[in-house]
């Protein structure tokens, strides 16, 4: 059963799930937060990349968060072991553990979201409900200009080695090469947009005003409904934790 | 049969001031949650992690951060929206290439400052937001920092409209004071929201300050202090150099730099009548 | 009929300055418009053509992009400038609406955040508020006209040159303008191509449109033009009918392509005699080269637009002597950009040997091998770096040749391409695109290589520029270097080169 999910149902899920995560401070939940993502994205197909791009920023996060809440932590009591100024301490630990699990529920899920989202149904979407066509502008035009900057990157390399830059170890010499890469980069950029923001202001993008969309991107009921019901769990949810853990109330 | 005018009317005043109020909200909210974040830290964070706070900086700097988007964002002329991509574009690039030079700094804000210089403190807050909320795509941790961000932004603008730029080692200590600035305002997030650490290196750091016994806010600013306002001088040298590789045409172009007289050289002369 | 012959644009520029300059980039210039006509403004390269073209369009206002002092009429309002503040400003949306302009990089005419051809056509319309079924049915309209009905689906980003030419036309004639205006239209199409943008026009004239082309070429489509008008250093030189200034000496001291094929004619330098006694060994040896591209990526499931053969170069055995000119030419794609880059190792042969002056540069990084080798890639803009000419020209110099030498060898390179002393202050970005290619040339050879290789230098260049380039090619032959052209102009192959080589199928003969 594909269910064609209109951008900001996505949206709202996402966002919801991590800030419910995050009020909920509870690592099981994290957890529980964690593996249900991952499975939607097996069941869309793009685990692999999810999984592989949430483990480039998960997993030395965790690494680091482990070494310094393990080892340093001097609000902890219950010491597990010592070695010098390190002390190990459950209280560390578990803040270690906590902070993990929300953090990674919520990267998951928010690449989760950008990984399934359509970027010409969500600009048509925004485009719908009157929202500045300059953010989506800007989203989309960074989706497309940043995989051709690879390829133009390496034209400039190839274009500065035929000019007898060598490229060896080495820190200046390094740095030196990036000086050579740079200017072109930027320049060559710059004009493109130049171009572009005149074609764009004679095609009316600066216009104000209401636009209209091509692309139809339908937007049932029950979505909105479920919308809805997800923005008034997660403020409940903040509400909660907001009230609870206010400063000089009861517990934190 | 009225055809929509072929000239538009020069720009109105009233327009102008719901826009500064929007500014001073956005500027305001990010002020008042630091303030309240810095008075309410949980003296005891071994009771749980921190989810009040995390809660209420994500809010109250998110909040901020996109009141100034929703100020600026539809006033911007065209000729500086299209930068913001390659802002951001620059900001992913450069950071990369550096970040394989091996040395310990960040460098992923030469593209904010850039345009920050060419277009203004707005303009450089609206693409510093702007950057986070669109490489949170790729990389969902760098969301919350779109405050900290857009204040770096908003501080390049400053220094090149009060002339920082039209020398070079003016540059990086305009870098130095931002790095201060926009490293204190982000500890609360990097605090609460993460924990503390965003990388083995940074995290060195901040156990040497908490085996000392500081709370884990204090040891976060002084770590922010000691390796942000190096790394934002190398990122304003950087951004100066870049300026001014660029040839007269391009740099002329933006309002901004012929109004503040940002960039040193002799301004074109009038041409002849 | 006074409709019709009713003038819809008329321009005078006074004085137009880019902001952040001292000179007008437009002096003195005038022109009109009347529906349904074919105009064309001709200058060289550098002469103004394409800012005269945005000032018409609105894409340069007087304020936003610089001091305008003349005025614009457009049926019957006008509007008039004093290069002040209080002048009127022109709304970019509503004045495209009725006059619209092509560019001549058809990619930045795109919008870029747009997935599919029929949105990017429609997105014009989507900024008006357009209602939905009104841009349905002109997406299709203007799909049918432009001959792009077949490619609604596709990703702007994936369609070639000549595509992306039509995509643009159509992103500005879908709005109807009573005005269009083309920069280049023609340029980089094969014949194919241009032949469709040429029905095109004329379709467009037809209809009532009023076409201004802007070109460096008198070529056929401009012969067909009632009116010519002739730029040159940004103010107008000569204006009349085409009968009346073709053959004429404005045309040829502009540096405007002669007509007939672009880049025959009087003013090409001739190859020096080659004497087939040789002295010594070739400088350049590809011995039974072979490179293919890999197996296509698995990871992509639709298959690539265009099928990849997958063994470029099969078995080339190719060698060029000092003092020779070789020209390689073939069809697009067959792989001569490919034959190239083995020159000076950006790409590595999986069969065979590449040998400069007798050593092989298999293992050897492309920055030493440059020192033998100059490579002249087809877009000069990703090889200048530095801040002015003069920097650009001696950079690498100083370890080649000494401190002292450095300057002198880079002042005597850009004298052989003709770029005056005046010039080398400039930043190389602010030089027109004709002189940006010949500084790239400049900087090759100021190094002196054994081997020099040109890929596509012909394109952009006018006719000065052609003819620079060819006193320049010549020169270096006599002076010993080894020259490798690949182009996919014949008659100028034929004109300055010894030998012609074709690649075809992976494999080079001589013709």
């Amino acid at each position: 059963m594909t269910l064609r999910l209109h951008p900001f149902t996505a949206l709202t899920a996402a966002v919801c799930a991590a800030v419910v995560t995050t009020a909920a401070a509870s690592w099981p939940f994290s957890v529980a937060v964690a593996l249900a993502a991952v499975l939607l994205a097996v069941r869309s197909g793009v685990a692999g990349r999810v999984l592989a791009a949430a483990a480039v920023i998960v997993v030395p996060l965790c690494l680091s968060l482990l070494v310094l809440h393990g080892l340093f932590f001097p609000e902890g009591h219950t010491v597990l072991a010592q070695w010098g100024p390190a002390r190990v301490t459950a209280e560390g630990l578990a803040f270690a553990l906590e902070l993990g699990t929300r953090t990674t529920a919520c990267v998951l899920v928010f690449l989760l979201f950008s990984f399934t989202v359509s970027v010409p149904d969500l600009l048509s979407a925004l485009a719908d409900r009157r929202i500045a066509p300059q953010f989506g502008f800007v989203l989309a035009s960074t989706l497309t200009l940043l995989p051709a900057v690879a390829g133009r990157l390496d034209r400039i390399r190839q274009a500065q080695e035929t000019r007898g830059m060598v490229v060896r170890g080495g820190l200046l010499s390094r740095l030196g090469t990036l000086r050579l890469q740079m200017v072109p980069l930027v320049l060559a950029l710059m004009d493109d947009a130049g171009s572009r923001a005149q074609a764009l202001d004679a095609r009316g993008f600066g216009n104000p005003g209401p636009r209209t969309s091509y692309r139809d991107v339908a937007d049932p009921p029950a979505q909105r409904r479920f919308r809805a019901a997800a923005l008034v769990l997660t403020a409940a949810a903040v509400v909660a934790r907001l009230v609870a853990s206010w400063p000089g109330g009861a517990g934190s | 049969m009225s055809q929509p005018a072929l000239t538009v009317p020069a720009p109105g005043q009233a327009a102008g001031r719901s826009r500064r109020l929007l500014e001073i909200a956005g500027a305001a909210a990010i002020a008042a949650t630091y303030v309240f974040l810095v008075l309410t830290q949980p003296a005891d964070i071994a009771n749980g992690p921190a989810s009040f706070s995390a809660l209420v900086a994500l809010g109250g700097f998110l909040l901020g951060a996109v009141l100034l988007i929703i100020a600026v964002l539809p006033v911007l002329p065209t000729s500086t929206l299209v930068l913001i991509p390659v802002a951001l574009v620059l900001n992913v690039v450069l950071g990369q290439l550096m970040g394989s030079t091996g040395l310990p700094f960040y460098i992923d804000a030469i593209g904010t400052v850039l345009i920050g210089v060419l277009a203004g403190p707005a303009a450089g807050a609206a693409t510093g937001a702007l950057s986070s909320i669109v490489w949170s795509f790729f990389n969902p941790t760098v969301l919350p920092f779109a405050a900290g961000a857009a204040l770096i932004g908003f501080l390049a603008g400053l220094a090149a409209r009060g002339g920082l730029f039209r020398r070079f080692y003016l540059a990086p200590i305009a870098g130095f004071v931002t790095g201060i600035l926009a490293g204190v305002v982000s500890a609360p997030i990097a605090a609460f929201v993460f924990g503390g650490t965003s990388g083995l290196g940074t995290g060195a750091i901040v156990s040497a300050f908490r085996a000392m016994g500081d709370t884990l806010l204090a040891a976060i600013t002084k770590q922010a202090l000691i390796s942000d306002p190096m790394d934002k001088a190398i990122v304003f040298t950087i951004a100066a150099l870049l300026a001014y590789a660029l040839p007269r045409r391009t740099t002329y172009q933006f309002p901004f730099v012929r109004r503040f007289r940002v960039l040193a050289g002799k301004a074109p002369s009038a041409p002849d009548a | 009929m006074t409709a019709a012959t009713r003038t819809a644009l008329r321009a005078r520029v006074d004085a137009f300055t880019f902001h952040g300059e001292s000179h007008p980039a437009l002096r003195d210039a005038a022109l009109s418009v009347t529906p349904g006509s074919l105009t064309a403004v001709l200058g060289g390269s550098g002469s103004g053509k394409s800012t005269l073209g945005k000032l018409l369009a609105g894409w340069l206002r007087a304020g936003h992009a610089g001091q305008f002092r003349g005025s614009l009429e457009l049926f019957g309002t006008r509007l008039d400038f004093h290069g002040a503040p209080e002048d009127p400003r022109i709304n970019p949306a509503e004045w495209s609406r009725r006059v619209a302009f092509v560019p001549q990089d058809a990619a930045a005419m795109l919008s870029t955040v747009r997935a599919t051809v029929a949105e990017e056509l429609a997105f014009g319309l989507e900024n008006r508020a357009t209602p939905r079924a009104d841009m349905l049915r002109a997406v299709e309209r203007t799909a049918a006209r432009t001959g792009l009905s077949g490619l609604l689906d596709r990703d702007p980003a994936t369609l070639s040159g000549g595509e992306l030419r039509r995509l643009a036309v159509g992103c500005a004639v879908i709005a109807e303008p009573d005005i269009l205006v083309l920069d280049e239209p023609l340029a980089s199409l094969d014949a194919a191509g241009a032949a469709q943008i040429a029905a095109l026009v004329r379709s467009l004239c037809g209809n009532g449109t009023g076409v201004v082309l802007l070109s460096q070429a008198a070529d056929r489509l401009a012969g067909e033009a009632t009116h010519w008008t002739v730029l040159d250093g940004g103010t107008v030189t000569a204006a009349g009918t085409p009968a009346q200034l073709t053959g004429s000496a404005e045309l040829e001291h502009v540096g405007v392509l002669a007509p007939g094929s672009p880049a025959s004619g009087a003013g090409l330098v001739a190859a020096p005699g080659f004497s087939a006694v040789s002295p010594g060994a070739a400088a350049l040896e590809l011995c039974r080269v072979g490179f293919g591209y890999g197996r296509p990526s698995r990871r992509r499931p639709d298959p690539p637009p265009v099928p990849r053969p997958i063994q470029v170069l099969r078995d080339v055995d190719f060698a060029v002597r000092p003092g020779e000119i070789v020209a390689v030419t073939g069809p697009n794609g067959a792989g001569k950009s490919t034959l190239l880059r083995h020159f000076n190792g950006l790409l590595r042969p999986s069969a065979g040997d590449v040998r400069v002056c007798g050593r092989s540069i298999a293992g050897v990084p492309v920055g030493t091998v440059a020192a033998s080798v100059g490579l002249l890639f087809q877009h000069p803009r990703d090889q200048l770096f530095e801040r002015t000419v003069l920097r650009e020209a001696a950079f690498g110099l100083r370890q080649l040749f000494g401190k002292a030498d450095a300057e002198d060898r880079a002042r005597a390179a850009l004298a052989a391409v003709g770029l005056p002393a005046a010039a080398e202050a400039l930043h190389p970005a602010e030089l027109s695109s004709s002189r940006q290619r010949l500084l790239a040339l400049a900087t090759v050879l100021a190094r002196e290589p054994a081997v020099l290789a040109l890929d596509e230098p012909t394109v952009g260049l006018d006719r000065h520029g052609l003819e620079r380039l060819g006193k320049a090619v010549a020169a270096a032959a006599a002076r010993g270097t080894a020259v490798v052209m690949v182009t996919h102009d014949l008659n100028y192959a034929r004109a300055t080169a010894h030998r012609i080589l074709e690649l075809d199928a992976g494999s080079l003969r001589e013709i």
